[in-house]
C-alpha cells in the first residue's frame, strides 16, 4: 500500500530505461545506438513488469472498473469525429463546407468525451453502491 | 532582390549608426560613413581617466571603443559596428526570451500554491509534491526526446538568430500536401543542437510544457497514486504535449492549414490557450475519469458535496504569482523585443492584464448574483480563466476584445465547474479542467473571431502574408483553422491521453487505495505531513467512511 521501496525502484528502472532508449534513438544510425535502443527498451518492459507485479500490494482501490465497451466506443467517436473534420478539409473547397464538416466532426468527439465516457465511468461509480 | 536587401541593409545602417555617438555624416539619409569617420569618433570617446574618475550620469560608459574590432590592425570598420548591431538585436531578444521564461518558471510555484490550497489539510505535502515534482518529470523528459518532437523541425526564426540546427521535421504527403508531423533534431540537445539559440528557445518552450504537466495535476489531486503520476507526466511531456506543440508551433499540419489550405494564417496560437491550457485541460479530463472521484464527492443520488481546501490565502497568493507569471507568458511568446513586430509587446502585456481583471468580474458577480456571496476561489479561477482565454489571442486582438474574451471566460468557468460536477460527475478538485480546457478551447476560438489585423510580426503568420484576421474583421477562413484546431484537442489529444492513461491503469493503477484516501495521502504516500503541528478537525461524516464501506 502507497510508495514502497519497490515502487521506487521499478521507477529507477523505468527511468533508466527510457532514458538509454532516448540515447539509443537519438544515434541509432550507429551500432551503439542500436544497442542503447534494444538495452533502454528493455528496461521500460522489465519496469512495467514490476509494477504489474507490485499493483496489487495497493490494496483495495475505491473504483469500480469502467466497461471496457463504452469505454471503446466512446474513444472511437472522439477520434472518428477527428478524421471527419480531416476527412472533410480535403473533400470540400468551401468555407462554408470546411465549417460545416469541422462542426459536425466536433459534435461527434464530444458526443464521445461527454456522453459515453462519462456514462461508462459512472455506470458502475462507487457512489452509486 | 538582392540590390533590394542590400539597399535596405545600408539604409538601416545610416539610421543606426548615428546613435553609436555620432560617427556618421549623413546627409538626406545617404551613408557616408568611412574609416577615417570611424577613427575620428573613436578618438572622440571618453579617455579612460574619464571613466576611472566614476560616470554617475551614466553619459560616458557605453561608446565606440566597447566594440569589438575583428582586425586590430586595420582597427574598426563599418563591418564591425554593423555586426554589433546585429548581436545586440539577438542579445536583447534572448535576454528578453529568457527572463520571460523565467517569470513562467515561477507560475509552478503559483500553481502549487492554487492547487495544494484547494486541496484538504491530510493532503497538502502530496498536492505540493506533485507540483514540485512535475518540474523534473516534464524536464527530463523534454531535455531527452519532447524538445526534438516539438521543434525538432523550426528552423527559421529570425528573433533569435534563425535556429538554423533544427530543421529535421519529419513529413508526411496527403492530400495532395505536404504536411509536418513531428521534429526529429535536438534530443539531450547534444550535437549541432548545441548552439545558443537553441538552448533559449529549449528554455523557453521547457517551462511552457510543464505549465500543461502541472494542470492535470489540479484536476486528478487527494487520490492519485504518486508513481503513476510520475510515470504519466513523463509520458505526457515526452510525447503528448510536444506533439500537439508542433503541429502548432513547430512548423507541423496545424501550423500549415493557411499555406496548404488557404485557411487563414493556419492555427494561431499566439501563447498556448490550446498548445499548453487546453493540452492540459483535456488530459487532465482523460486523468479524472480514469481515476475516478474523491470518497464522500458524490452521493447515492448522485448530487455532490464541496470538499473545502485548507487555505484560500494561499490560493489567492497562488492566482497574484500565476497572473504575475503570465507577463512571461504572452508578452514573451514573441520570443525578442526587437524586430518582426515586437515592440507589440506592451499590447501584448496589457491585453493579458485586462483579460485577468474583467475574468475575475466575470465570475465574481456571476457567483454573487447566483450564490449570494463573492465566492473567492472562483474568482480566482475567474481571473486564471481570463488570463487562459487571452494566451491565444494576446497577440492578435485590441484591448477591447480583449476585456470582452477575458469577462466570458470568467462567466464560462463559473458554468463549466457546475457541468463538470454536476452533469459529468467529474471530480476536480480545483477546476482546472474548465479553468485550462474549457476556457483554453475559448480561447482558440476567439482568435478566429477576434483578431483585428493589425499585428504585424515580420509580415506574415505561419509562412502566410499579411496579420493574423478573425470572422469579425471579415476572414471567416481563420475560424476554420482555429475550429480545426480544437477537433484535434479534443478528438485526438484527448483520445491518445485516455488511452496511454488507461494502459498505465492497467499496469500500475490510477489511484491510491481507499485506506490511505481516508487517511490522507501526505504520510502513507510522502511520509511526511504537510503540516504536522496542525490538529485536524474531524471530517463529515460523508467524508470520513471506513475503507471498507468506500470499496463495497
Amino acid at each position: 500500500m502507497a510508495a514502497t521501496k519497490s515502487q521506487g525502484k521499478a521507477f529507477t528502472v523505468f527511468v533508466a530505461g527510457v532514458t538509454v532508449g532516448a540515447a539509443g534513438l537519438a544515434a541509432v544510425s550507429t551500432g551503439l545506438g542500436k544497442v542503447g535502443l534494444v538495452v533502454g527498451l528493455a528496461l521500460t518492459a522489465v519496469s512495467l513488469a514490476v509494477f504489474l507485479k507490485i499493483k496489487p500490494e495497493e490494496g483495495d482501490v475505491p473504483k469500480i472498473s469502467m466497461s471496457a465497451g463504452l469505454k471503446l466506443l466512446g474513444l472511437v467517436l472522439a477520434i472518428s469525429g477527428w478524421l471527419i473534420v480531416i476527412a472533410g478539409l480535403n473533400l470540400s473547397t468551401s468555407v462554408s463546407g470546411r465549417m460545416a464538416a469541422t462542426i459536425v466532426g466536433m459534435v461527434v468527439t464530444l458526443a464521445g468525451i461527454i456522453g459515453v465516457l462519462p456514462f461508462a465511468a459512472n455506470k458502475n461509480a462507487i457512489w452509486k453502491a | 532582390m538582392r540590390f533590394a536587401r542590400l539597399a535596405s541593409c545600408v539604409c538601416a545602417l545610416a539610421v543606426m549608426l548615428p546613435s553609436l555617438g555620432g560617427i556618421v555624416a549623413s546627409a538626406q539619409g545617404t551613408p557616408s560613413a568611412s574609416a577615417a569617420e570611424l577613427k575620428d569618433a573613436a578618438g572622440k570617446a571618453p579617455a579612460s581617466t574619464t571613466l576611472a574618475a566614476g560616470d554617475p550620469g551614466g553619459t560616458a560608459t557605453g561608446s565606440i571603443t566597447d566594440v569589438p574590432v575583428s582586425d586590430a590592425k586595420t582597427g574598426l570598420s563599418l563591418g564591425d559596428v554593423a555586426n554589433q548591431v546585429g548581436q545586440n538585436k539577438i542579445g536583447i531578444n534572448f535576454t528578453w526570451t529568457l527572463v520571460c521564461g523565467f517569470l513562467v518558471m515561477f507560475m509552478q510555484a503559483g500553481f502549487a500554491m492554487v492547487e495544494a490550497g484547494l486541496c484538504r489539510v491530510k493532503n497538502a505535502n502530496h498536492t505540493y509534491m506533485m507540483n514540485f515534482f512535475v518540474y523534473g518529470c516534464g524536464l527530463f523528459a523534454y531535455w531527452i526526446i519532447g524538445f526534438a518532437i516539438q521543434m525538432g523541425g523550426a528552423a527559421g526564426n529570425g528573433n533569435l538568430g534563425g535556429l538554423a540546427p533544427l530543421s529535421g521535421e519529419h513529413t508526411l504527403s496527403l492530400f495532395g500536401h505536404t504536411w509536418g508531423v513531428f521534429g526529429q533534431t535536438g534530443m539531450f540537445l547534444a550535437g549541432h543542437s548545441y548552439d545558443v539559440g537553441v538552448m533559449v528557445i529549449f528554455l523557453f518552450q521547457m517551462v511552457f510544457m510543464d505549465t500543461a504537466l502541472t494542470i492535470v495535476t489540479g484536476a486528478c489531486a487527494e487520490r492519485w497514486k504518486f508513481l503513476t503520476f510520475a510515470v504519466s507526466s513523463i509520458i505526457m511531456g515526452a510525447i503528448t504535449y510536444p506533439l500537439f506543440a508542433n503541429w502548432a508551433w513547430g512548423g507541423g499540419w496545424l501550423a500549415q492549414l493557411g499555406t496548404n489550405l488557404g485557411l487563414g494564417k493556419g492555427y494561431a496560437d499566439f501563447a498556448g490557450s490550446g498548445v499548453v491550457h487546453a493540452v492540459g485541460g483535456v488530459t487532465a479530463l482523460a486523468v479524472a475519469l480514469i481515476v475516478g472521484p474523491r470518497i464522500g464527492k458524490f452521493n447515492r443520488d448522485g448530487s455532490s458535496n464541496a470538499i473545502l481546501g485548507h487555505d484560500m490565502s494561499a490560493v489567492l497568493i497562488g492566482c497574484f504569482i500565476l497572473a504575475f507569471g503570465w507577463f512571461g507568458f504572452n508578452p514573451g511568446s514573441t520570443l525578442g523585443a526587437s524586430g518582426a513586430g515586437c515592440l507589440r509587446i506592451g499590447s501584448v502585456a496589457v491585453n493579458t492584464m485586462l483579460a485577468g481583471c474583467t475574468g475575475t468580474f466575470g465570475a465574481l458577480c456571476f457567483m454573487w448574483v447566483l450564490k449570494g456571496k463573492p465566492d473567492a476561489s472562483m474568482a480566482g479561477n475567474g481571473l486564471l480563466a481570463g488570463l487562459v482565454a487571452i494566451t491565444a489571442p494576446s497577440g492578435f486582438v485590441s484591448p477591447v476584445s480583449s476585456g470582452i474574451i477575458g469577462l466570458i471566460a470568467g462567466v464560462l468557468v463559473c458554468l463549466s465547474v457546475s457541468f463538470v460536477e454536476n452533469r459529468l460527475k467529474v471530480d476536480d478538485p480545483v477546476g482546472a479542467i474548465s479553468v485550462h480546457g474549457a476556457c483554453g478551447i475559448w480561447g482558440v476560438i476567439s482568435v478566429g473571431l477576434f483578431a483585428d489585423g493589425t499585428s504585424n510580426y515580420g509580415g506574415s503568420w505561419n509562412g502566410v502574408s499579411g496579420s493574423v484576421t478573425g470572422l469579425f474583421y471579415g476572414d471567416a477562413t481563420q475560424l476554420v483553422a482555429q475550429l480545426v484546431g480544437v477537433s484535434t484537442l479534443i478528438g485526438f489529444v484527448f483520445t491518445f491521453s485516455f488511452l496511454l492513461n488507461w494502459v498505465l491503469d492497467i499496469f500500475m493503477g490510477q489511484r491510491v487505495s481507499a485506506e490511505t484516501e481516508l487517511a490522507g495521502l501526505d504520510l502513507p504516500e510522502m511520509g511526511q505531513l504537510g503540516y504536522p503541528e496542525f490538529v485536524f478537525v474531524p471530517e463529515p461524516v460523508h467524508l470520513s467512511a471506513t475503507p471498507h464501506m468506500a470499496v463495497a
